[in-house]
């Protein structure tokens, strides 16, 4: 992962950074995984018409998978008030991060280039999916249990040692492009 | 569809001016990074960077924060937004 630097502000409305064709790989890769596990959420087909128009779905209940869960997570502590918000809003918050994580899948399927630019309003979308792509990975790493020097100190051999690695890189590339996002010395 | 206690809440919460009596809590979270949750409060809340990062620090600290108030329906569209950004965030009355 040598060859590619973090993202830098350019001017007001453009953020680049440069990728070796392994990091888009990787990307491209998590940002379909994340399409692909929000799909498993899908809306009851049977559900009225009308309803699915004005983006209510059949979910009531919050989802089974850990992934999704914190993905998709309750609004209330009680369950009856976080059910039937969930009922109104979940569909539409799944295809804002669909679209997120769409968003870089299409950028770097779509580009020879090893220069990434990104405008304020693509930067968004690219820090939402970055975001929701290290959330499910923290939950598979089960980084609320173990802290980074255990993960850290996996084994060689353990499968989750890349992960882990996937991980960390993704939390230095979000860095980057916040810290980009905040400076404002060539905001103007 | 709607329940007879909210029903009755919006008749009377305009009548005795109980004008802010929810709350958007963000939680903490071992996986979103600390410059993230700043700049998120920053962007969806207007709220200046020395206000954010003192939110962002009290999550981190105290394991939650209120970062916003007002009525039932803002407040719904707050979690929504954050959630969106991948915040663990929850509403409830403020007297809980």
């Amino acid at each position: 992962m040598a060859t590619s630097t973090g993202f830098t502000r350019d001017s007001e409305n453009s953020f680049v950074a440069t990728f070796g064709q392994t990091e888009c790989d990787i990307l491209i890769n998590l940002a379909e995984q994340l399409i692909e596990i929000l799909a498993e959420r899908v809306d009851d087909v049977d559900s009225d018409p009308l309803a699915a128009m004005v983006g209510i779905t059949g979910h009531d209940s919050p989802p089974d998978d850990e992934v999704l869960l914190r993905l998709l997570p309750n609004a209330y502590a009680d369950p009856v008030e976080s059910a039937e918000f969930r009922r109104y809003t979940e569909s539409v918050l799944r295809e804002k991060k669909r679209a997120h994580a769409m968003a870089i899948r299409s950028y770097l399927l779509n580009t020879n280039e090893s220069k990434v630019t990104l405008n304020q309003s693509s930067a968004q979308a690219w820090l939402g999916a970055m975001n929701d792509i290290r959330l499910a990975l923290g939950v598979r790493l089960r980084v609320d249990e173990n802290s980074h020097d255990q993960l850290e100190l996996l084994a060689p051999d353990d499968p989750m040692r890349g992960v882990y690695a996937v991980y960390s890189w993704l939390g230095w590339l979000q860095e980057s492009l916040l810290l980009a996002l905040m400076d404002d010395t060539k905001s103007r | 569809m709607v329940r007879t206690a909210e029903k009755i809440e919006d008749l009377i919460d305009p009548i005795f001016l109980i004008d802010r009596p929810w709350v958007t809590i963000v939680w903490d979270d071992p996986v979103n990074l600390m410059t993230y949750v700043t700049y998120v409060l920053m962007t969806l809340f207007g709220y200046s960077k020395e206000r954010a990062t003192e939110l962002m620090l009290k999550v981190h600290n105290e394991g939650k924060a209120v970062v916003s108030a007002g009525r039932r329906e803002e407040m719904e569209r707050d979690v929504q937004r954050l959630h969106e950004y991948g915040l663990w965030a929850t509403l409830q009355r403020d007297d809980q």
